[in-house]
């Protein structure tokens, strides 16, 4: 008999808790918690999604490299220097003394950007802490996809997607290489070199040799105190 | 007293002069954040209150420098005698680059070594002509690139990011032109060659002296005293206290310019290019 009469006296409270605690349901609220609501409304758009919407399709853990070998390298201890760590979540997976090393230990030319020199940055400051991914991982801050969003906006306000397709670690434009890494800036500065070099190598000499002749020239000597 | 002869007016004078002051400013803040990793680069940034201070009184000079450039394309739109182009374009009062101009040069050179005579020049001479028109380039290519990098998020609004490498590429090299050039070349064309030293004072004075120009400039001479005007050109020289004047500001600006020259040279290797 006893136990017939708690378990009404349960549920009835059970009752009472729900109809204070949950309140009462509104439309809004059951589209801002439904999955399914959520779902029908990107469903509900021309079903093609850009890549930063879904996961990346499955980057196998092998890459080729044009010209030093056909086909691809094996996955392997052995064959680690031609893991592509660009697509890692940890960049630095599996490297050895990794706790022991800087940055600038193995990114030696990294460090030489205006950004670090000019600016006082460190490398965790765009790159983040650890596990620092590869800024092709489809999650690291660095994405091109959102990289002036939460990185170049930290200090340059109002930073578009254009905006971060600036090259913080620029190569070096007088190399030769940078012909095929960014021809544009390596023919800007050679242009601009020519152009300088041309300058300088006219008027000098033209400039040294006037002064020669002048020097040596039968002019009339001027008045005391007198100049042009 | 010698006599001298009227080669610039106040406003070409005055536009000099605010070239000159704005010219410098700019390579001494500029040079001052480019050589920042130095004591001597920071000493530099010192005077404009830092390394910030002198980066907003760069980009604040430049925009005064491109305020003036604009006033001066006005000023030549009131210089030009429309009734009579295109024939005064090419006329010897202009500063338009003539065909003549390059005879000259050549002429120049042989003089130099002695084997013909020395050009029978006009008005300008094409030296002269060259450092005008680098100043328009310099104003458009370093203004141009000068804007991208001051206002870089607007800029990247309507061109790629990667652009803003490239300007600064752009305006550091044309910046380190247009300073050689002048600290190098023009001081010394326009004031320490051995007819003019010290110190040719006619862009600050107005007039050169009438013997200089007989010597270097008989064409226009000719010109003058066939079209009957050389006398309505003619003036005195100036009181002493106003000489002193144009030469300690002349000094004072080659002296600013040799040294900003010499510490770039001798601090170039110890900066991160």
């Amino acid at each position: 008999m006893e136990k017939k009469r708690i378990i009404p006296r349960w549920l009835a409270g059970l009752l009472v808790a729900s109809a204070v605690l949950w309140g009462q349901a509104s439309p809004a609220q059951e589209e801002a918690a439904s999955p399914l609501y959520r779902y029908k409304a990107y469903e509900a758009s021309t079903g093609y999604y850009e890549a930063y919407e879904t996961r990346p399709r499955h980057q196998r853990p092998l890459i080729g490299i044009t010209g030093l070998r056909e086909g691809v390298f094996p996955y392997s201890p052995t064959a680690a220097s031609v893991r592509n760590r660009s697509r890692l979540g940890d960049s630095h997976r599996a490297l050895s003394f990794y706790n022991r090393r800087t940055c600038e230990s193995c990114h030696t030319k990294a460090s030489e950007n205006l950004h670090s020199i000019r600016g006082n940055l460190t490398c965790r400051q765009c790159h983040g802490g650890e596990p620092i991914a590869s800024i092709h991982h489809y999650r690291s801050p660095l994405n091109p996809i959102r990289r002036h969003a939460y990185v170049c906006s930290k200090c340059h306000q109002g930073a578009s997607a254009s905006y971060g397709g600036y090259i913080i670690h620029e190569p070096n434009p007088a190399l030769a290489s940078t012909f095929r890494t960014f021809p544009v800036l390596a023919w800007a500065f050679w242009i601009m070199i020519g152009i300088a070099g041309g300058t300088f190598a006219l008027f000098i000499p033209h400039t040294v040799l006037w002064a020669i002749r002048e020097l040596f020239s039968r002019d009339k000597p001027s008045k005391p105190g007198s100049t042009p | 007293m010698s006599k001298r002869l009227y080669r610039f007016t106040p406003i070409q004078r005055l536009f000099h002069g605010l070239l000159v002051f704005t010219f410098l400013i700019q390579a001494a803040s500029g040079l001052g954040r480019m050589y920042m990793e130095t004591p001597w680069g920071k000493a530099l940034c010192l005077v404009f209150g830092g390394y910030d201070g002198a980066g907003e009184i760069h980009r604040g000079t430049g925009l005064f420098m491109l305020g003036v450039f604009a006033l001066h394309l006005v000023y030549l739109l009131f210089c030009i005698q429309w009734r009579q182009l295109p024939g005064c374009l090419m006329g010897p009062d202009s500063m338009v680059p003539h065909p003549r101009d390059l005879g000259h040069f050549l002429q120049h050179v042989g003089w130099f070594f002695g084997l013909c005579p020395e050009p029978s020049l006009d008005r300008w001479g094409y030296w002269e002509k060259f450092d005008y028109w680098a100043v328009f380039w310099g104003m458009v290519i370093l203004g141009g690139s000068g804007l991208m990098l001051a206002y870089p998020i607007f800029a990247s609004s309507f061109m790629p990011g990667w652009s803003l490498n490239v300007a600064f590429w752009v305006h550091r090299l044309e910046a380190l032109l247009a300073m050689g050039h002048v600290f190098m070349i023009h001081f010394f064309i326009g004031h320490l060659r051995p007819r003019h030293f010290p110190m040719d004072r006619s862009i600050f004075q107005g007039s050169a002296r009438l013997e200089t120009m007989a010597r270097e400039r008989p064409a226009w001479l000719d010109r003058l005293k066939t079209d009957g005007k050389l006398g309505e050109r003619l003036t005195d020289e100036v009181p002493l206290a106003r000489k002193a004047i144009y030469m300690v500001f002349g000094y004072a600006a080659m002296a600013a310019g040799l040294y900003l020259l010499v510490g770039a040279l001798l601090h170039a290797t110890h900066i991160t290019w």
